[in-house]
């Protein structure tokens, strides 16, 4: 065995819990985990079917941590993990994977298939067996600090462009401030509107705010590619950065996966509890709407749907808010099939958008989107994740469907009136 | 009459006819092309030029645009070529100056999308946050008004 | 050994052999599986009425929406067989006078016409279900030894126990040895095959359920 695949068997292996073991015993080869997801009801490859993702780490349980696996394995009659199956591996681990969800909630016998994936890519990303596109992710975080390679220049640089373009300061490690705003590097470099959006409707509600120059990156590569001592150091930035501003929240933006790391892992990520809250821009958008801090004036008059993204809905909870805000600015909003909790996945999560070799599976993935959309037929679509955009555009653009995507946080920041006397 | 800050730009624009509007906004992204050099941009904003430019026309015009746009989008997760992203501005930028119907915000959106493009490029270059690029868009503005004799 | 014998062996020595290794294969699957633990979740929970691993156990067994037409013989076809064989299993005469003589409860059980139905529709149930594993591609391409051998194991003994009833193909009493003979094997090869799910489905939920509901996810 070489180093790479040792060292990936072994961390396969530590992966394994009372869970997994009753969820590998417990699957009986129903295949409506295949049914459930986007890669398989739209090429119809079997290879596709979720929990056959999960194949040599079940091979593993079983010679591992069962009593009759163990046997089979003294007398030979056991097919041990290899290198050249995990390689074999990697397109369904993670060109074909979103991490969506979809099939945890659906398997018959309860198995948490996703749950599964998230771990089966701790050992193949320990075996090497990873993506060269999420590799070079994983070493721009590690050396730059960003997984796509942007540092505080850029932030400065948008923060001022962000300055003119909306008349308002934005503030810089300001110590006390009620919230810490975390960036995505998607947001930095594709959607500076969303910055200009937040300082809008910061104003507007009275709340204050800041960005903090040592940790402004929300995204989690090290969550992405499989790699818990990655995804540690970044969210240990976060907390670092949020305990010494000494803010009461920490606003996870509109990106999906960031979500799941700083929400849900990262308290497990480091070890304790945080000592402050994380919530979605969404979920705080919500707190203010209920608060009545959010008066918005005008509606949108197009026909509009919303796009659930994976790691906020299905996977974090935050399932009715942006419905509710939806409700404030949309007089023709329709819900497309399946909308919600069972929502499709757009297609590109979980790293999926950075791997180059996977893009005609995903482009193919994507008309199970397309005929959610056909069914609605919306003049726009309306997201609160900042990969499901520019994913979601570029199937557009590929079945040349002509809608237009926008980001639910800047949708409501231009329902925001300026204050009187500031033109 | 000079314009040297934002409110002043802001201002001027809101004086313009619809159609001036939509050329002012040609302009100013006419400044940061090199960044894109792309085809269908060159033609949506030679059309845009025009005071005749037809719905149809634009409309043909805002396709190409959009998918210069999309085309050049950074995708998460990989690696950010400031140079390419400077020419996704550039097509967003265009893309505000081909839409069918012009109003307030069409030229002042096409400035900021200027500039972001401009941004990108002094990221490339290592050059640090200073944009001079609302300078020269003052300065832009400002020899149109004059053309147009209206420099008061 | 004539037929006589081998019903007597298998109601008694094997009986007793396949009880034990049934209990103790249970009880050591059991302790093989949930004795690996998990790591507490340290992250602050979002409490939502109704999402929690209890509320799973249950509404797991109602299709998610849109599932059942993409699915529709594995979730009929397998509740029709999964009920029948429960009602045939528990609400037979024979079987309970069985469980009394063992364990010492008793229950009434249903007209032995209605058991013969149902146990009529449970096989024809199992063999749609059979037949949608050889033709749905998903279901052919997991498939392997065990889920036909499985599939056999279980159907033997509503197969042998309703042609015992009906005194065909073999003699009353070989007949009714083999049908004891089919539970027996059933029951032995249980806890170490797919068949396990019987225990830990329970738990697959209940562990699906809580880490959805603690995100505040009713699943």
């Amino acid at each position: 065995m070489s180093a790479s695949l040792e060292k990936g068997v072994r961390v396969l292996k530590e992966m394994i819990d009372a869970p997994i073991a009753s969820y590998l015993n417990s699957c009986v080869h129903c295949g409506i985990c295949a049914e459930a997801c986007l890669f398989y009801t739209e090429t119809g490859d079997p290879k596709y079917t979720p929990i056959h993702k999960l194949e040599p780490m079940r091979r593993l349980y079983e010679q591992e941590y069962t009593l009759l696996g163990r046997l089979a394995r003294m007398v030979g009659l056991t097919k041990p993990v290899t290198d050249a199956e995990l390689a074999e591996w990697q397109e369904l681990v993670y060109n074909s994977c979103t991490l969506c969800g979809r099939c945890s909630v659906v398997c018959p016998v309860g198995n948490d298939i996703v749950y599964m994936v998230r771990k089966m890519r701790e050992g193949m990303s320990a075996a090497g067996h990873a993506p060269d596109g999420l590799k070079g992710a994983v070493t721009r975080t590690v050396k730059i600090g960003s997984p796509m390679g942007v540092k505080l220049p850029a932030v400065k640089a948008q923060m001022k462009h962000v300055e003119a373009d909306y008349g308002i300061q934005i503030p810089l490690d300001q110590e006390g401030a009620e919230y810490l705003v975390m960036l995505s590097s998607m947001e930095i470099i594709n959607f500076p509107e969303y910055l200009g959006a937040i300082a809008k409707i910061m104003r507007h509600a009275g709340k204050t705010w800041t960005l903090c120059s040592e940790a402004f990156e929300a995204t989690n590569a090290g969550m992405q590619i499989g790699n818990s001592d990655l995804a540690r150091v970044i969210v240990k930035r976060i907390v670092d950065g949020a305990e010494k501003l000494k803010v009461k929240t920490v606003i996870s933006p509109e990106c999906g996966h960031a979500y799941t790391a700083l929400r849900w892992e990262g308290a497990n990520l480091i070890g304790r509890p945080f000592t402050f809250k994380v919530q979605h821009i969404v979920e705080v958008l919500e707190e203010l709407r209920l608060a009545g801090l959010l008066k918005t004036e005008g509606m949108e008059t197009d026909r509009l749907t919303f796009h659930d993204p994976c790691q906020l809905a299905r996977r974090g909870g935050v399932i009715q808010p942006q419905r509710n805000l939806m409700a404030m600015i949309a007089k023709d909003f329709h819900e497309m099939p399946d909308a919600g909790f069972m929502n499709w996945c757009c297609g590109g999560g979980g790293g999926a958008s950075a791997i180059e070799e996977g893009e005609e599976l995903r482009l193919e993935a994507f008309k199970r989107k397309k005929s959610q959309l056909d069914a609605v037929k919306p003049h726009r679509l309306v997201t609160a994740c900042a990969n499901c955009r520019i994913v979601l555009e570029e199937g557009l653009e590929h079945y040349q469907m002509n809608l237009p995507v926008v980001g639910l946080t800047e949708t409501i920041a231009e329902h925001i009136p300026d204050p009187v006397g500031n033109d | 009459m000079p314009i040297s800050n934002d409110k002043e730009l802001k201002a001027a624009l809101a004086a313009l006819t619809d159609t001036e509007r939509r050329q002012v906004g040609t302009l100013l992204v006419q400044q940061v092309f090199d960044l894109s050099g792309d085809a269908r941009i060159k033609g949506a904003l030679e059309l845009a030029r025009r005071a005749d430019a037809g719905n149809a026309e634009l409309a043909v015009a805002a396709a190409g645009v959009n998918t210069a746009r999309v085309e050049s989008f950074t995708q998460c997760g990989r690696d950010t070529d400031w140079t390419a992203q400077a020419a996704h501005f550039v097509a967003r930028a265009a893309q505000e100056c081909v839409r069918p119907v012009v109003d307030l915000g069409t030229a002042w959106e096409a400035a900021m999308q200027a500039r972001m493009a401009r941004i990108c490029q002094t990221l490339a270059a290592g050059e640090g946050t200073n944009n001079t690029e609302a300078e020269a868009q003052y300065r832009a503005l400002e020899a149109f008004l004059q053309a147009k004799g209206r420099a008061s | 050994m004539d037929q006589l014998q081998f019903l007597t062996w298998v109601r008694g020595t094997g009986l007793n052999l396949t009880l034990a290794i049934f209990v103790l294969g249970v009880i050591w699957r059991l302790i093989e599986i949930y004795g690996l633990g998990r790591k507490q979740d340290l992250s602050a929970p979002r409490d939502v009425a109704g999402a929690s691993g209890w509320h799973t156990i249950y509404r797991r067994s109602i299709p998610p929406p849109g599932m059942l037409k993409l699915s529709p013989v594995s979730y009929i076809g397998g509740y029709v067989f999964h009920v029948g064989l429960a009602v045939v299993v528990f609400l037979f005469a024979p079987h309970i006078a069985l469980v009394a003589s063992l364990l010492g409860p008793t229950w009434p059980g249903l007209p032995s016409q209605v058991v013969d139905f149902v146990s009529v529709v449970t096989m024809a149930a199992m063999v749609a279900v059979l037949a949608d594993r050889i033709t749905k591609p998903a279901k052919r391409f997991l498939s392997t030894f065990g889920d036909w051998f499985t599939w056999t194991l279980t159907f033997l003994p509503l197969l042998s126990g309703w042609l015992a009833v009906h005194h065909l193909l073999l003699p009353y009493t070989l007949m009714l040895a083999l049908h004891i003979l089919s539970v027996e094997l059933l029951l032995i090869f249980l806890p170490f095959t797919k068949l396990f799910h019987a225990f830990t489905t329970f738990g697959s939920r209940w562990f699906n359920g809580a880490v959805n509901g603690h995100k505040g996810v009713p699943v």
